[in-house]
């Protein structure tokens, strides 16, 4: 009798588990469900290759804004990885007790947690109002910000797992600490500092709010990043709430697109993953 | 009889609290000096005072000197002090982002300095003389930590060898092997005295007495006893070493 209540008791938790596993697994689904109902529709080489068509005719695409979201997160990356990484060099094997670290530490922790549109709106501010037009390089710097804590705490956080006997082991044989960091720690930190930096960076081709007032927009190929580019990101905001049927399902379009991107960089991510030593 | 290395009045600190107490120590060139002594007496401590490792302590603090050839290993760089005083740890550590000619060499190729000698030269007569070449000369592009416990650790010994330094310092090497792989290491222990100087922590007594041709005896930090390890087994001078070998403490 009492094996059979707690067997009962355990079909109970389990199966209020597995609801509310569900509730909070239903509301995804019916996203990335509803993203592909509507997005596939639009789905053509014409729609991923060219420019999108004069506002009132259907047709064309939205090829620039593909090419202008994957400019600006390269030239975000280009400068926001190297920079991530050094200062997760820094706070895992060089930082000590001192203040400096504790400055270090509290600046990309805070920077963390800076709102994106406050992190756009100084770009805006710095280069924007400096050069006095939009441009994908305001854009670039406010993602490469954005991406900064992001990259170093995985570096951090990779250099530190790496044990401490092999440090000593290789100071031991005198190998100068810079060697020690960079061929053995950095060595084997490096799956996991890679996948950071892949996180990073689907990480910043959602962002929408720092691009609003940085690359802004353009019905046109970006011919520089120093001009107002245009992305997916902000199409799928001119886009949906434009109200005009054409643009709203090449917006659920766009919308696929990049979902697609963020999810094949996390399956990848994962994949490389499970190569560890 | 020549000394190799000699500590004058060693004592160490962690934060506030000393670890070491005055312990003055001459080690004979080309012999094997075991240190025991009980958990926690310091026998860590003191070995890595030798190749400078303690300072790296954030709170470690080092006093007196420690004279290699007579020269005051505290005035000279670190980085060469631990090329001349090799060490082997508790738990084999091979580099497991390295091969295994790669781990031999590590210490070489990463010096930062050029190296004139032949790399493929050095992993053989390093593998060669931990008797570990034999075993993996067909796949030395294998990674380090796919060898056995004892095999790393031989492979470790090869590693700290193939720096050719003058003494090796070793700390419990084989505590973490099974027994046939501690009894290769003690035969390679023995053989190595012949070239170059040995200073070895054990925990266990009878290591001490089988592989060791001087031995120290620590306690709460203080140096006990110290002698030709025959005598130090068979007649030993203080009662605390006397309890301790007997196996009444430990």
């Amino acid at each position: 009798m009492r094996i059979f209540s707690r067997r009962a008791r355990e079909k109970v938790v389990i199966s209020i588990l597995m609801m509310l596993t569900a509730v909070a697994v239903i509301p995804l689904f019916w996203i990335v469900g509803s993203i592909v109902w509507n997005g596939a529709s639009v789905m053509s080489i014409e729609f991923l290759t060219s420019l999108p068509a004069p506002f009132g005719s259907s047709g064309g695409g939205i090829g620039n804004a593909i090419v202008g979201t994957l400019m600006i997160n390269c030239f975000a990356s280009a400068w926001g990885i190297p920079l991530g990484i050094l200062t997760g060099i820094y706070l895992s094997e060089y930082a000590s007790a001192g203040r400096l670290s504790f400055i270090v530490r509290s600046v990309v922790e805070s920077l963390s947690g800076v709102p994106s549109i406050v992190i756009g709106l100084f770009a805006f501010t710095v280069i924007v109002l400096t050069v006095r037009h939009y441009t994908g390089i305001a854009a670039a710097l406010a993602l490469g910000l954005m991406m900064i804590p992001l990259v170093a705490k995985a570096t951090e956080e990779s250099m530190k797992v790496v044990s401490n006997d092999l440090r000593e082991a290789a100071i031991a044989l005198g190998i100068p600490k810079y060697n020690v960091t960079t061929r053995i720690v950095l060595s084997m930190a490096k799956g996991g500092i890679i996948s950071g930096s892949l996180l990073a960076f689907a990480r910043i081709s959602g962002e929408t709010a720092p691009l609003l007032f940085t690359s802004l927009f353009s019905f046109y190929w970006p011919t520089g990043i120093d001009q107002p580019i245009a992305t997916l990101q902000v199409l799928i905001y001119n886009y949906a709430i434009s109200g005009f049927g054409d643009w709203v399902s090449k917006a659920w379009g766009a919308s696929l697109l990049l979902v697609m991107m963020v999810l094949v960089i996390n399956v990848a991510v994962r994949m490389l993953g499970r190569k560890k030593y | 009889m020549a000394i190799k290395l000699e500590t004058e009045k060693l004592s160490a600190w962690f934060g506030k609290k000393q670890v070491l107490k005055d312990v003055s120590l001459a080690f004979e060139e080309k012999k094997v000096t075991a240190l025991v002594g009980p958990s926690g007496c310091g026998k860590s401590t003191f070995i890595r005072c030798l190749n400078r490792m303690h300072e790296l302590n954030p709170d470690g603090r080092v006093e007196g000197k420690v004279l290699l050839d007579g020269e005051n290993i505290y005035g000279m760089d670190p980085m060469d002090v631990r090329r001349k005083i090799g060490m082997v740890f508790q738990k084999p550590n091979p580099f497991p982002n390295m091969s295994i000619s790669d781990n031999t060499v590590a210490g070489i190729r990463l010096s930062g300095e050029k190296s004139k000698a032949d790399l493929e030269e050095v992993v053989e007569r390093a593998l060669k003389s931990v008797g570990l070449y034999e075993e993996v000369k067909d796949d030395l592009k294998r990674s380090g930590t796919s060898l056995s416990g004892g095999q790393q650790q031989r492979l470790c010994i090869a590693r700290a060898l193939a720096m050719e330094p003058e003494v090796i310092l070793m700390d419990e090497p084989t505590s973490a092997l099974d027994p046939a792989s501690t009894s290769r290491i003690e035969e390679l222990i023995r053989k190595l005295r012949s070239e170059i100087t040995v200073i070895i922590i054990t925990h266990n007594v009878g290591q001490a007495a089988r592989i060791s041709d001087m031995t120290a005896f620590l306690y709460l930090g203080e140096l006990i006893e110290y002698g030709d390890t025959k005598e130090f087994f068979e007649s030993p001078k203080s009662p605390i070493t006397e309890r301790y070998i007997t196996g009444r403490f430990g």
